[in-house]
């Protein structure tokens, strides 16, 4: 069991190291100076260029060039922006957090709504009701999550007026920022009018989070569908029939875990992708989440914004693919603890 | 009246080239207290009369018969819960497979006490009815020679060996105290020592409890030390069915007669080195049933007449389906 962990964390650690890598190689690639282009400060004093060449060590070699980035890195000094001139720390970890709030909530909408169609489907297959879940979760898979966007952008916010257009929430609301999930924050803070605010974050929510959880639906539906005809046709099942188990016990007791077990790392896995989607909506709904800053930071050429936002967001999701692969082989019962590690 | 009475009994699969039937016409009663062998080659159906008797066909084959039922009510017509009821107090299953038939990722402990009908279960609290599920599962893998049981309850199937699931599933099956037991092949790849104690403990349960057993199995061997009667299936046929002596003694059909021929213990004075006497051949596939007798192409009695399915004959309590048996002289 341990060497199966070391045999990920192995895995992982190396596929940091390559990204760190390749975001200090960044420096050197991009357009300009790399010195300003990794410690973001432009038309430096010769007073302070003295300062940041003995930081960076550039008159050292590249490998203790490197040493020293990563010590920076790990201090959490990663440079500041070209554009605003705040530490990037700062703003990715504002940033960040946006983010992953509208995958979390994308997520457990998907799990919410997928599953149990999936189920549904899975146990009336090949009837009128299987054929309707299964066209619809086609249908949805086929949309293109940055066009559906649109359209609802069109049809709640535009033609309707239900919804805001854009932004996390409304600016008459200050929300102090604590954990940088908007709803616990407010749920946290002292703020008078909270039920309002929540409220009206919600109210922003809705339409990014089923912009993005829709195509992950789609395939959690699929896949739970697939997973649970397999196991119902299984020699458990039905020895569990011959004891004369009622529908609902052979389900809950056998179906559920059984069928769970198999999808639920292919699910997990689908958060990658997800994450993808969030950046992508984000700058339509002007959600002040890592991928709007991102494109933002491109848009301006702000090289050390890029650098150090590619090398967060990556290894944010080698972190978490990782992990998420590693809880879900311990979790599962039935599996061969010593399958080799994949990604 | 038999407890279980089947007549007729026809499956009918949907493959590729249409529908086959895969069971044709079965015909089998098993009466209180009976033991009955069912033997026939690998191939010929016997997984699947247990299936359609356990009611676990799927939707999309078609089973019919002018008779299927227990203690005189139709098995075929009754609803889904008052069969639920049967299959939960009255019958009990030992599938083929019993790796398969476990649930992977439930424990073996879990699996057993589920199996236990509530109307074995006296307490009024689900505390003490608890423990008597317990001590009732407890009791039951000492029976079938698991010793460790403690252990072994808490344990996932794969992580114990094969024989131990495999006990556990028979222990499944008795712990529910049933009044017919079902085992399909039990006894497959068991070591003999635990063979012999599972024959035991059968035979046993058989003599104290009644209870009845539709044993199906390999090994003629085993089976004929512990079965009143016998019925032997073909390639989805009942061929001959009737009192296990006088099979043994006297079979009619051919098809028995190489069958019990093959069995070499079966043999009295078995010559030095001679040929075991199976028949030529295969059984064939479902795709390629021949017509009329299934048997025809291996059979070394077969006539033209043989194009025709032969009827079911009867001499006292002796059923076979033959045109030209072995009690009738060479042709
Ligand atoms: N699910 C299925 N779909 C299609 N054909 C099947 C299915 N199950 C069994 N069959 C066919 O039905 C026939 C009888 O199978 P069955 O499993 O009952 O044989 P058996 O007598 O139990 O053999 P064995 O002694 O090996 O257990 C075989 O030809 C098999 O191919
Ligand atoms: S009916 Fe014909 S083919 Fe079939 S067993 Fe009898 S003799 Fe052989
Ligand atoms: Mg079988």
């Amino acid at each position: 069991m341990i060497r199966y962990a070391l045999r990920y964390l192995n895995l992982m650690v190396l596929t940091l190291l390559v990204l760190s890598v390749v975001s200090f190689a960044l420096a050197y690639w991009f357009p300009g100076d790399p010195l300003t282009n990794l410690s973001g400060i432009q038309e430096a004093t010769p007073q302070t260029e003295r300062f940041l060449a003995e930081k960076y060590a550039t008159e050292h070699n590249l490998f203790v060039q490197y040493w020293h980035y990563m010590q920076l890195v790990f201090s959490g000094d990663w440079g500041v922006s070209f554009s605003s001139g705040l530490p990037l720390y700062d703003e990715i970890t504002l940033a960040l957090p946006a983010t992953l709030e509208l995958c979390a909530y994308a997520f457990l909408l998907s799990l919410i709504v997928g599953i149990p169609l999936g189920f549904i489907a899975g146990l009336k297959h090949y009837t009128g009701t299987d054929y309707t879940v299964l066209s619809l979760s086609v249908f949805s898979y086929s949309i293109p999550a940055f066009w559906l966007a649109l359209i609802l952008i069109l049809i709640f916010c535009l033609q309707l007026g239900w919804l805001p257009l854009s932004g996390r929430i409304n600016l008459l609301f200050d929300v102090p920022h604590q954990t940088g999930f908007i709803v616990i924050d407010i749920l946290l803070s002292d703020i008078q009018n909270k039920s309002a605010a929540l409220n009206d974050a919600f109210r922003h929510l809705v339409l990014p989070t089923i912009s993005i959880a829709l195509i992950n639906t789609a395939i959690t539906v699929r896949l739970a569908r697939r997973s649970i005809i397999d196991v119902m046709s299984k020699g458990y099942i039905i020895a569990a029939r011959s004891r004369g188990l009622t529908n609902n016990q052979i389900l809950w007791k056998h179906g559920v875990r059984n069928t769970l077990l198999p999808i639920l790392p292919l699910i997990a896995a689908q958060i990658t992708t997800l994450i993808t989607n969030a950046m992508v909506i984000e700058t339509i709904f002007s959600w002040p989440g890592i991928g709007n800053w991102l494109i933002q930071a491109i848009y301006q050429r702000d090289y050390p914004a890029i650098r150090a936002g590619m090398l967060a967001v990556s290894s944010f999701v080698v972190i978490l693919t990782v992990s998420i692969e590693l809880i879900t082989r311990l979790l599962d019962p039935t599996r061969d603890k010593n399958e080799r590690g994949t990604i | 009246m038999p407890m279980l009475d089947i007549k007729n009994l026809t499956l009918e699969i949907d493959t590729p080239v249409g529908w086959v039937k895969a069971l044709d016409r079965i015909n089998l009663t098993l009466e209180k207290g009976e033991v009955r062998a069912l033997v026939g080659e690998s191939g010929s159906g016997k997984s699947l009369i247990v299936r359609a008797i356990v009611g676990s066909v799927p939707d999309n084959w078609r089973l019919t018969a002018d008779r299927l039922s227990w203690k005189g009510e139709s098995l075929l017509s009754m609803n889904a819960e008052q069969r639920r009821k049967i299959m939960r107090k009255e019958i009990a299953v030992v599938f083929q497979n019993p790796q398969a038939s476990l649930d992977p990722s439930a424990t073996l402990g879990d699996q057993l006490e589920e199996s236990i009908p509530a109307h074995l279960l006296a307490g009024k609290w689900f505390w003490q009815r608890n423990a008597e599920r317990k001590a009732l599962a407890s009791k039951v893998l000492h029976k079938v020679g698991i010793k460790d049981h403690q252990d072994c309850l808490q344990k996932f199937p794969h992580e114990v060996a094969r024989d131990v699931n495999h006990k556990m599933m028979i222990a499944m099956a008795l712990v529910s105290e049933p009044e017919l037991l079902i085992a399909d092949d039990p006894t497959r790849g068991m070591e003999a020592t635990t063979k012999v104690q599972l024959l035991k403990l059968l035979t046993r349960m058989n003599q104290t409890k009644e209870l009845s057993i539709l044993f199906i199995s390999h090994d003629l061997l085993a089976i004929s030390s512990m079965a009143n009667t016998m019925t032997v299936l073909y390639c989805g046929q009942t061929v001959e069915s009737g009192k296990m002596k006088q099979l043994r003694k006297r079979p009619l059909h051919p098809y028995t007669k190489a069958l019990l021929d093959s069995a070499p213990s079966f043999r009295k004075e078995l010559p030095v080195k001679s040929d075991l006497s199976a028949l030529d051949g295969t059984i064939p596939t479902l795709q390629h049933l021949p017509i009329g007798c299934r048997l025809g192409p291996r059979c070394p009695r077969a006539q033209k007449e043989c194009v025709k399915v032969p009827a079911v004959r009867r001499i006292h309590e002796h059923y076979y389906s033959c045109h030209y048996p072995l009690h009738r002289d060479k042709l």
